[in-house]
């Protein structure tokens, strides 16, 4: 159908529209008219992506001056794949009503490992491999060494792509994985280094997080992307983490030896080079006198995204002497690295800021501040200049020096904390420096900064207000829309107590009593006993579940459990999970039914749904709080709280409650879909925890289904999968859930749109 | 004495029936009794024949054991010794009830399947009376190469249809203490079953061991002592035989995980794009997993749950057909199709009025096999018939006709006559009426002297070629006879038949 949105007209590639959609699509036209940034939240399951992708691309195409790029970030490769499908399916919309041919390009862009069609190299199972290997066939040197020596092993998909690819644009359509990797096979081409070269001049690129994220990466890939461009982050509720992982480094002993043999490799190689090719060094201390003047004349003309390891003041300064010859490099490295060992001989717990450490390291062992700024700048130049092959060998001593930039960069946001011994160990020695970031606006702001709309959506974006904060930026839309339904197809239940009225409650205090973990057996083995197919359930750790199905066992719970269904149980070997879940699917399809017991905050609850009867009811066993004595949660809360003025407990009891609906939210996948949604913990029925649901999810927690028994539970699970199993049709939901074109326009539903937003 | 070369079970004095008293013998295939002073058997059963044995209540004056047969008769035999007799009785109850489960599964199945077949064929029916009934051949010999061949088809129409394995089979052999410091555990044969089918380790250790090393009692035992039933425990002693089970059911996990999933949307190993590099990120619980500093505690934790993940995939591979199934299904949702499907809203859709049709499966093999290929056919393609037509029509535009050798008019209007309905060569036709002059009666009466005849020529002609000794006494002596009596019966027949006529 056609849409009009507040003028703009917007091709929606169903006959149906649901009125969350179209509300949504208001919200986010005001967004990108505004050129801000939105934080938006609907529950999966009712269109999100395909309402994102039709106005953006009508708004491109209405003002191609205005939006150049729309670049979609998602988290996984399968829903990077489907966010490809549904554009692909609007596209073919368009096609199909405007009759003319489309001119858009559209990409997926993934790693190496999923996008290589070399018949060695993708033949070889981790991403770490095949990037190792792809690039000792087409680094640049590696390439100019085969002139005189063509004997070497080449990638003559890249060579194809280096010869003939950049002459002519890849031509305009869409292109998931497997589309590049076809066009690539056909052409000859790297269908990788095709996508990187193309999402330049693409008009809308889907990728994952890390690409912009990761300064890392981001810097390689995504630096040179129009400024025009709106960005949206897709399943963005744990974006907070994602940029903390990004910018936070641990050292362990074994890093510091392998950075050790790292270093000795450089040390050789300089030696064998000077010998041979003094040149190539001399040449090396020109450019670096020059400084880094290419990349601040990038920066300024707005050509590139700031690197947030590579700070302005590095750009305007030239690399300061004391390391500027490959061997005072080396002999500065080594002193570094001695430092480090240093420090991690200990025996007590240390814990300082970055400027703490600076001064400790200049009074120990003379290091400044400036040149551990250039370590992470200065390491690259010189592993280009002495051409070595295989850089993740080095990835060691490229860890090291990215942490001496990021220390000596950032005075805030980022704490030191050296523990000699795991608590659970106190005996085993085995010391780490966790250099965490507490900030993740650190990482994120390049993209806030550069970009001028900024679009951060989610099913669980709840409480909404607190994202803007810990991003530390300014939205000009926050809004939640709940789902429109036309039967209350999930019903969220909490579960406070046993048929023994003993509190049924995850609490620290508790958790190992008897009773309470009875009872949540006995509540598993009741469910399993009325809800059909599929039940997945989830503990707040992979410890506590260890501990609780081992007591299950003995006491013949589980047992009892299989005679309804069979049981699955993740592990921490994500293989070893995929099976397990894989079977799971077979047992729910072939009728048989089963458990899935898995782990909030675990692979499963993050990223695989559990559609139809793949997940009936959800039981969530106690409140997933993270774990709250490790101190880098401690220090980040304290930063939290002086900086932001977050409460401790306000920030966890939020983490805990994205974390729970997450879960819950695993098993409703749409309207015709329906779910039990078990909240097992009686503090689930406290204002303070139950107003950080989501509201689509608080919407149906009415007081009669707080603080239930055992038994209750089961009476009201009873009658609601008895309702809900009736036939569902569609005209059941026209008029109320599902909106024609006529029915949408009419003034009356206007008005029911205009309220399913909720501005926060 | 007949049974002179038959073991005997057990012996029996002063067992009394129809009021005299005798000895009851129990034998390796049969149950007889002679009475006193007589050295043969006035009552002898085959343990096949016999249905089921009936004791009489304990607190009854008469001490009695009744045997009912297949045919429905039954004889009574009454423990006549007075000290001994309940205790006679029941040693002869015991031992029966031993016995007759072995003969009987056997005997009931031939007996039913016999029967169905003379039901289910009429002509059989009349076969068999013809030669069985009318003592031309006996009945062993009727059947003996008739059961052979249909037991072949009995296979085939007798594959039930697979039960799967509950979940919960182990949880039925709970252990229950029996009151005396021990445990009993209730194993039965469907149990047994599932323990195999799900754990084919096992299986193999059974036929390994049961007959030579251990009894069967022992090898359960040792399977309920062992921690690879009690799931908790790791400590693997060496000379435990299933310390190896364990082992191979690790293996065999190894492999299906090494193997990977087939459904991109559940494979977590490929979900993430583009994983930290080691040493980045907040929580790099890496180096904490390893082995040596978990706790005895949670390595037996981890391992019921590694065993709770097998024994759910084992007892969901033992539907193999569905699982067959299921694969098949799972390879049309390849990968792209899988996220077709995920993106589908079906209620966005107008519905096409498509209306889904039930499957309706006439040969249900045929859909779990697959399609067959096409046999080589030949086919002629529309050219191939132009072309044929072609040619006809210019052989015939070149026809001439070769006058000279042409039959004269009269003779061809004397062949048209002769094959024409009346004429000499289709008097043939005549006979049909014979359907209508032989009365019914007789017609059957003919029809079943030849069958007979037949069957017994069939049986004639596998005794051929002759090679052993068995078949030529058959050949050279009673086949004779049966002929001999089919002989006679068919003249009978016809004389009866001749005298009626006249």
């Amino acid at each position: 159908m056609k849409l009009n949105i507040e003028g703009l007209l917007v091709y929606f590639p169903y006959d149906y529209i649901y009125p969350e959609q179209y509300s949504y699509m208001l919200e986010l036209k005001r967004t990108l008219d505004a050129k801000g940034h939105g934080v938006l939240e609907m529950p999966s399951g009712t269109g999100k992506t395909i309402s994102l992708l039709s106005l953006i691309v009508a708004y491109q195409r209405e003002y191609p001056l205005e939006v150049t790029k729309l670049i979609y970030c998602s988290r996984t490769v399968p829903e990077i794949e489907k966010v490809v499908e549904e554009l692909r399916k609007l596209m073919e919309f368009y096609s199909k009503e405007t009759g003319e041919k489309n001119n858009i390009l559209a990409l997926a862009l993934s790693s190496r490992k999923n996008l290589c069609v070399h018949p060695e190299v993708s033949s070889l199972r981790f991403g770490k491999e095949v990037d190792g290997k792809c690039h000792s066939l087409t680094a640049s040197y590696i390439r100019a060494q085969r002139h005189s020596n063509p004997s070497l092993p080449s990638c003559r998909f890249y060579e194809e792509f280096d010869a003939m690819g950049k002459q002519v644009p890849l031509p305009a359509g869409v292109y998931n994985l497997d589309d590049l990797k076809d066009f690539g096979r056909r052409k000859g081409w790297c269908p990788y280094y095709l996508a990187r070269y193309s999402i330049l001049h693409a008009n809308i690129i889907v990728y994952s997080y890390h690409y912009l994220l990761d300064p890392k990466i981001a810097d390689l890939v995504s630096k040179e992307l129009s400024k025009k461009s709106v960005v949206v982050f897709d399943e963005a509720h744990n974006i907070d983490n994602v940029c903390i992982d990004s910018m936070s480094v641990n050292i362990t002993r074994r890093t510091l030896d392998r950075s050790q043999a790292n270093v000795e490799t450089l040390q050789n190689t300089i030696l064998k080079i000077k010998e041979t090719d003094a040149a190539k060094l001399k040449e090396e201390y020109r450019r670096l006198v020059e400084g880094l003047k290419e990349a601040n004349v990038a920066r300024e003309t707005d050509i590139y995204m700031s690197n947030p390891v590579l700070p302005d003041e590095i750009l305007q300064e030239a690399v300061p002497g004391s390391i500027r010859t490959a061997e005072h490099f080396v002999g500065f490295m080594k002193r570094f690295l001695e430092y480090l060992k240093a420090r991690l001989r200990i025996h007590h717990v240390v814990q300082e800021s970055a400027p703490q450490f600076l001064k400790d390291i200049f009074e120990k062992v003379c290091i400044d501040r400036k040149p551990l700024r250039f370590c992470a700048e200065r390491l690259r130049s010189l592993l280009r200049t002495l051409e070595i092959a295989d850089i993740a060998d080095f990835s060691a001593i490229t860890l090291i020096s990215n942490f001496a930039t990021l220390v000596s960069t950032y005075s805030k946001g980022f704490t030191i904390i050296i523990e000699p011994f795991e608590d659970r160990t106190p005996t085993i020695a085995n010391p780490v420096l966790h250099f965490s970031c507490m900030d993740p606006s650190i990482a994120i702001k390049p993209v806030f900064e550069r970009f001028q709309s900024v679009i951060i959506t989610s099913g669980t974006l709840s409480p909404l207000d607190i994202y803007p904060r810990i991003l530390d930026f300014r939205p000009v839309t926050v809004a939640s829309f709940t789902m429109t339904l036309a039967r209350t197809c999930l019903c969220p239940l909490v579960v406070g107590r046993g048929n023994d009225q003993v509190a049924m409650t995850s609490k620290f205090e508790t958790r190992e009593d008897f009773a309470v973990i009875r009872n949540y057996g006995n509540l598993l083995l009741e469910i399993s006993a009325i809800v059909p197919d599929g039940i997945v359930a989830f503990f707040t750790s992979y410890t506590y579940m260890e501990n609780i199905v081992a007591s299950w066992y003995e006491q013949g719970i589980l047992e009892n459990v299989q005679r309804n269904k069979l049981i699955f149980i993740e592990t921490p070997d994500a293989a070893e999970t995929s099976m397990a879940l894989e079977k799971y699917q077979e047992a729910c399809e072939n009728g048989r039914g089963a458990i899935l017991l898995s782990v909030a905050r675990g692979k499963v609850s993050e990223g695989i749904d559990f559609v139809h009867h793949f997940g009936r009811a959800v039981i969530m066993f106690g409140v997933p709080y993270v774990y709250t004595q490790s101190r880098i949660l401690k220090a980040r809360l304290e930063y939290l709280r002086d900086q932001f003025q977050i409460r401790e407990n306000d920030f966890l009891t939020f983490d805990a409650m994205r974390h729970a609906a997450q879960c819950v939210g695993r098993a409703i996948r749409g309207k015709t879909d329906y779910g039990l949604m078990i909240f097992a913990d009686k503090r689930y029925a406290r204002a303070d925890k139950r107003g950080k649901l989501p509201r689509w999810i608080q919407e149906h927690l009415t007081d009669g289904s707080l603080n239930l028994t055992i038994d209750e539970t089961v009476q009201l699970s009873k009658h609601f999968l008895r309702q809900m199993a009736q036939p569902f049709k569609q005209e059941d939901q026209l008029g109320l859930s599902l909106l024609t074109l006529e029915q949408l326009q009419s003034e009356d539903m206007l008005q029911k749109i205009a309220q399913i937003a909720h501005q926060a | 004495m007949a049974a002179l070369s038959e073991e005997v079970l057990l012996v029996v004095k002063r067992v009394r029936q129809r009021k005299q008293d005798g000895t009851l013998y129990l034998m390796a295939e049969r149950i007889a009794w002679g009475p006193e002073g007589k050295d043969r058997f006035t009552v002898s059963h085959l343990y096949a024949d016999i249905r089921c044995q009936k004791i009489s209540p304990d607190g009854k004056a008469k001490i009695q054991l009744q045997l009912v047969l297949h045919t429905g008769e039954s004889t009574n035999l009454h423990f006549s010794n007075e000290s001994t007799a309940l205790k006679d009785r029941d040693a002869a109850k015991d031992l029966l009830q031993q016995l007759l489960p072995k003969f009987k599964k056997r005997a009931n199945k031939e007996l039913e399947e016999k029967n169905r077949m003379l039901q289910e064929d009429p002509v059989l029916f009349q076969l068999y009376k013809d030669l069985v009934v009318c003592q031309v051949i006996s009945a062993e010999e009727f059947w003996a190469n008739r059961l052979s061949i249909n037991n072949v088809d009995h296979s085939l129409s007798n594959n039930k249809q697979e039960v799967g394995i509950s979940a919960a089979f182990l949880a039925d052999i709970r252990p229950q203490t029996d009151g005396c410091n021990g445990l009993r555990y209730n194993l039965t044969s469907d149990i047994i079953e599932s323990i195999f089918r799900t754990y084919p380790a096992v299986k193999q250790k059974y036929g390994e061991n049961v007959p030579h090393n251990l009894t069967e009692k022992e090898f359960w035992t040792r399977f309920f002592q062992s921690h690879y039933f009690h799931r908790d425990r790791i400590n693997t002693g060496l000379q435990d035989i299933f310390s190896e089970c364990a082992k191979l059911d690790e293996k065999g996990l190894k492999s299906m995980v090494f193997q990977g999933v087939k459904n991109p949307m559940v494979d977590l190993l490929s979900l993430e794009d583009k994983s930290l590099e080691e040493g980045y990120g907040s929580n790099s619980t890496a180096p904490s997993t390893s082995n040596t500093n978990k706790t005895v505690k949670e390595n037996s934790n981890s391992a019921i749950i590694k065993r709770f993940n097998h024994h759910s995939t084992m007892v969901l591979a033992a539907l193999t057909l569905c699982m067959a199934l299921c694969t098949i299904i799972m390879c049309f949702l390849s990968k792209m199709s899988c996220h077709f499907y995920v993106i589908e809203y079906e209620d966005l859709h107008r519905e096409n009025g498509k209306k889904t049709v039930a499957l309706n499966l006439k040969k249900s093999d045929r859909y779990s096999h697959g399609p067959v290929p096409l046999l080589p056919q030949q086919y002629t393609t529309s050219q191939d018939i132009v072309n044929s037509v072609n040619c006809i029509k210019h052989e015939i535009a070149s026809y001439k006709p070769c006058l000279t050798q042409v039959m004269s008019s009269s003779t061809a209007s004397s062949a048209i006559a002769a094959l024409s309905p009346g004429g000499v060569l289709m008097q043939a036709l005549a006979q049909q009426a014979i359907n209508q002059m032989v009365p019914n009666d007789v017609q059957e009466e003919m029809k079943h002297l030849y069958t007979a005849a037949g069957e017994l020529l069939r049986h004639f002609w596998s005794c051929f070629p002759v090679n052993t000794p068995f078949l030529e006494e058959k050949l050279t002596g009673h086949l004779e006879d049966m002929f001999q009596m089919a002989y006679n019966k068919f003249h009978a027949w016809q004389t009866r038949r001749m005298m009626r006529k006249t």
